[in-house]
């Protein structure tokens, strides 16, 4: 999924050997605009989100996922 | 020099033959104890992650640590099984009272959490309970190994302990999900049964269980899944039962979407389809679905997306996710080629809630 990222770093979190980042996705219901930023505690899906950045509508929360930290070189 | 080395292989051959075995057990034995203190280790830990969250939780001065030793204790006797006939009920009747019990000691010491605190806490006892039952089955068979020098015994326990930390881990692993509030992998069901419901008023139709009626490409389509953002699973059985048999709905299909464990070699996030009631669990549910759908005979679609034990308790992976699109076009496709407009269609998302609203 190719959506705009906000530049605060998410959360980390150990599964097995793999350490994880976990995401939150918001969707704009008029616009179809998606943001990506760092999970926050409370978060969860079919949640309102943010104002929309592009028409002012409220997003909603789509999905949360996890995915492995990359490392910087 | 050259009788001197006859002799000592001569002792090493005599040593061996004579407590090869007690060497052998000795090795094996040793083995199992750095295991098993793994196991203690991911015990107390969640022992301790348990008795944090209730302290920071509940903001209480009074110490839970006692009546989390003791849930920690709890036991779940159930019912004989020398006459099966009607052990689904009982089974039943056992996990729910001990759900039922479990959720009012926790408001009893969470008086004012919201419901998703509650159902996070009891998610939290649970695996600390199974951490805990998991570690003094591995201790009983370890020692009763040692005190009757048994290497049959001891060799078996070696053989399946990569397995059971493998599980044990898992567990641990899931508590930070789960105290985080965020959608574990076996919450694809429900995330995917949400997306069918937004905005559409909602009906509980089974204890933690929502259901939410749309319309479909002509047909109706009854929506169903554990209420969210709690960590619930629901009761899944129940709620379809209700819908054929009081609510008196001709269903023409029903369709369950759920999380499926992967063999080794599969990848996390592929999608199978297939026929049958798709749910885990103790399998109440799957009999209740299993009864009604073929007294009634409506047909059951399964939809399984494919993770491993640990992906399936912890946080949600994008290859997961990355699988909704391909759940989303088969549902469709389903409903256009099993049914015509006008039917009535059931789809169920099955799995944990937490962090998935509707």
């Amino acid at each position: 999924m190719s959506v705009p990222s906000t530049a605060q770093a998410p959360p980390q979190q150990q599964a097995g050997k793999v350490k994880l980042s976990v995401y939150t996705i918001e969707e704009c219901p008029a616009c179809g605009q998606k943001t990506k930023r760092a999970f926050q505690i409370g978060d969860y899906i079919t949640k309102d989100g943010a104002k929309c950045s592009k028409c002012g509508n409220t997003a909603k929360i789509t999905l949360i996922y996890a995915e492995p930290v990359v490392k910087s070189k | 020099m050259n009788s001197l080395l006859n002799i000592v292989w001569l002792l090493s051959f005599f040593v061996f033959i004579v407590y090869g075995q007690r060497i052998q057990i000795y090795i094996v034995a040793n083995d199992i104890s750095r295991a098993l203190n793994r196991l203690k280790l991911m015990k107390d830990k969640s022992r301790k992650e348990a008795i944090d969250y209730f302290v920071g939780t509940g903001k209480t001065s009074a110490d839970p640590a006692t009546k989390i030793d003791e849930f920690l204790e709890y036991v779940t006797i159930m019912p004989v099984d020398l006459d099966p006939q009607g052990i689904v009920g009982k089974i039943e009747h056992i996990t729910q009272t001990r759900d039922e019990r479990v959720r009012s000691e926790v408001k009893r010491i969470l008086p004012s959490a919201e419901p998703v605190k509650v159902s996070v806490a009891e998610n939290i006892l649970e695996i600390a309970s199974s951490l805990n039952m998991i570690h003094k089955i591995v201790r009983h068979y370890y020692l009763l190994g040692k005190k009757t020098n048994s290497y049959i015994l001891l060799v078996q326990l070696q053989m399946i302990m990569p397995q059971v930390l493998l599980e044990a881990d898992a567990l641990i692993n899931a508590v930070d999900t789960f105290k985080m509030g965020q959608p574990v992998g076996d919450g694809i069901g429900p995330i995917i049964a949400s997306k069918y419901m937004l905005n559409i008023p909602k009906q509980t139709v089974a204890k933690d269980t929502v259901m939410s009626v749309t319309e479909y490409k002509g047909r109706t389509l009854y929506v169903l899944k554990a209420e969210g953002p709690m960590g619930y699973v629901g009761e899944p059985g129940i709620a379809i039962q209700k819908v054929i048999e009081e609510m008196n709905v001709p269903l023409n299909a029903i369709i369950m979407v759920d999380a499926a464990l992967k063999l080794e070699g599969e990848k996390t996030g592929d999608v199978a389809e297939g026929i049958g009631a798709a749910i885990g669990g103790i399998g109440t549910d799957k009999f209740r679905i299993e009864d009604v759908s073929s007294k009634h005979k409506v047909p059951v679609y399964a939809i399984l997306v494919k993770q491993s034990i640990l992906e399936a308790i912890t946080v949600m992976r994008k290859e997961i996710t990355d699988a909704s699109d391909k759940v989303h076009t088969l549902i469709a496709n389903l409903i256009e080629e099993q049914t015509k407009e006008g039917d009535k269609i059931l789809l169920a998302g099955i799995g944990n809630s937490l962090g998935v609203g509707q």
